[in-house]
């Protein structure tokens, strides 16, 4: 499968600031898409593909950390490169903490601003293969049936089958079986990579 | 009772009575004493027993003194002697007597008793006056405190009111400050990003030189709009041209001082002010004035704060200089200034302080100079520093 072209957008109120980062970005082959406020950001669809935002902190209306806010209560995590002119301590923890993923200090050096660009370009691909990986790992869970998820339970749970079928009140030979189709439909390679799935799955919930 | 009552004396009735019968028996035995050597009728002592009767004891007495000087003289002196009987020829030579002594009895006890009215009256008068004037002084004390009051919240209202004054003028050249940084600063970042993107165009391995054409452009309208966010900033500066008004320094001090007392006696500095009484005016803008005696007793406050080991004393002199300037010295024995930082000490933003912007000195000596003064220190370290200024005087007579 290939992978989708990266995007990077850059969100300022002041076009010749936004013109420059989009000219620069470019001329390293990336694709830049600019948007003057935050408010005209939200109004647009969210890319499927590798992406960051670069992003004024001092704007007229909704301001950066407004924006951040929205998009993370809307559960869109999209690595966040903050640009300020005057960044105070309490914005900047602020913003780290609501998991901005670098905090420029405007004029910014060009280097600094494209090796945070790669870098939360890196950390989305990341965080996208992530979240391909857990919605496959999680169809294919989906297709146990109500049986075979009692089985896996157990299993993941470190029982042997005997035990099991002790458990569940059928022969050890039903539950061999039911075990067989759940290593089969999870395509898990062994009982350690079923159970590291089952995990994954877990903490994926409880977040 | 009315005759106890025209009394003229505090004596108790008895003794009034007293007085008046021995009268009377004065009377009579002067009287009768004589009547030998001198012969008949020596009786007029007893009007002036009555009357002295009537002077001392009052209506009542002189009643009773002329009854028996009346009986004695029918008795003793009118014939026939020894008897209360009285000729026919003799009646109004005595009635004569009687209604002489009444007359004088009234006469003198009325006088009596107009006098002892009057002094009533006088007293009541004066009790009056007497508690009108305490009633008088407890409402003239009231009165004084309540003024002492009113000048205590008037002082407290006018030091929180120039605290404001100060705090705001702080904050306002402090959000000026922030507010020209950004101006300032957005077309810088404009320039920086543009060049940065014209300088990757280029060093591309075939360059894209529309690219960098349109990068560079955009570089150069950022270094327009920086030139021109000064450019506004300048004028605006220009056109808020300071007023020119006659001011006396000596009043500035003394109000600044005032200004000041709060936090020089909190870090424990006396403030001495030498001011010359003949000091003339100058031509000026009272608030920028003000602004910089303000800045300057302020730094020399706190540049004692952490002075423990002499004196902390802040000496505010001001005096007419070459005829022509009028200068003002503030003198402190603060820390003093380093020979390294001297040079560096009116440089706008540069600060010792953690909690100082560095604008105060520089503006301070923007505001003298705009005036057509100079400002300046001189500073020994570890014993103190003088911060100065002076400004052109106008000639004219200060207060």
């Amino acid at each position: 499968m290939k992978e989708p072209e990266p995007i990077v957008f850059v969100i300022d109120d002041e076009a010749m600031i936004r013109e420059g980062i989009q000219s620069l970005i470019r001329s390293i082959g990336l694709r830049v898409e600019t948007f003057a406020s935050a408010a005209e950001f939200m109004l647009a669809k969210p890319p499927n593909a590798p992406s960051c935002l670069i992003l004024d902190v001092r704007m007229p209306g909704l301001s950066g950390l407004d924006l951040q806010r929205k998009l993370t209560d809307a559960h869109i995590h999209v690595p966040i490169i903050f640009l300020t002119g005057h960044g105070d301590i309490p914005m900047t923890v602020r913003a780290m903490k609501e998991g901005a993923q670098e905090f420029l200090t405007k004029p910014v050096r060009s280097q600094d601003l494209l090796d945070a660009v790669q870098k939360a370009l890196a950390r989305d691909r990341g965080l996208r293969k992530e979240r391909a990986e857990l919605t496959e790992i999680r169809a294919r869970f989906d297709s146990l049936t109500p049986r075979e998820n009692e089985v896996l339970k157990l299993v993941v749970a470190g029982l042997l089958n005997k035990q099991i079928a002790d458990e569940l009140g059928a022969s050890e030979l039903t539950i061999k079986t039911h075990r067989a189709h759940v290593m089969e439909k999870t395509q898990a390679e062994s009982l350690a990579h079923l159970v590291r799935m089952a995990e994954r799955l877990k903490n994926s919930l409880q977040k | 009772m009315q005759t106890s009552r025209a009394a003229p004396s505090k004596l108790p009735s008895l003794s009034r009575y007293g007085i008046a019968i021995t009268l009377v028996a004065v009377a009579l035995f002067l009287s009768l004493a004589l009547r030998v050597p001198f012969g008949n009728p020596f009786w007029f002592f007893f009007p002036v027993a009555v009357i002295a009767g009537t002077w001392f004891g009052g209506r009542g007495p002189g009643w009773v003194a002329v009854g028996l000087s009346t009986v004695a003289v029918l008795y003793y002196f009118i014939p026939p002697l020894h008897s209360f009987a009285v000729k026919p020829a003799d009646v109004p030579f005595f009635l004569t007597f009687v209604a002489c002594e009444a007359v004088a009895n009234w006469l003198i006890s009325w006088q009596r008793e107009t006098e002892d009215s009057l002094r009533r009256s006088r007293d009541e008068l004066e009790a009056r006056v007497a508690e009108r004037t305490v009633e008088l002084q407890t409402a003239n004390e009231a009165l004084l405190n309540r003024i002492e009051e009113q000048r205590r919240t008037e002082e407290v209202l006018q030091r929180t009111r120039s605290e404001l004054a100060r705090v705001a003028r702080i904050t306002t050249i402090g959000e000026l400050t922030a507010s020209i940084a950004h101006e300032v600063n957005q077309p810088l970042a404009a320039v920086v990003a543009n060049a940065d993107a014209c300088v990757a165009w280029l060093a591309l391995q075939s360059p894209d030189l529309a690219e960098a054409r349109a990068a560079a452009e955009r570089t150069i309208q950022g270094a327009t709009r920086a030139s021109e966010v000064i450019a506004r900033i300048r004028s605006m500066i220009n056109k808020a041209a300071p007023e020119r008004v006659q001011v006396q320094l000596n009043e500035i001090v003394e109000e600044t001082v005032a200004l000041a007392d709060r936090q020089a006696s909190r870090a424990n500095v006396s403030v001495i002010t030498e001011l010359a009484t003949d000091l003339p005016a100058v031509l000026g803008d009272r608030i920028q004035i003000q602004q910089v005696v303000l800045n300057l007793i302020m730094n020399g406050i706190e540049a004692m704060t952490g002075v423990n080991s002499r004196v902390r004393q802040l000496l505010i002199r001001s005096q007419t200089q070459d005829g022509d300037q009028v200068r003002v010295s503030i003198e402190d024995t603060g820390i003093g200034v380093s020979a390294e930082v001297m040079p560096r000490l009116f440089e706008p933003f540069f600060t010792t302080r953690s909690q100082g912007i560095g604008m105060g000195l520089p503006i301070s000596r923007s505001i003298v100079e705009a005036h057509g003064g100079r400002l300046w220190a001189e500073s020994a370290e570890n014993k103190g520093s003088v911060f100065q200024f002076t400004l052109p005087s106008t000639g004219a007579p200060g207060k």
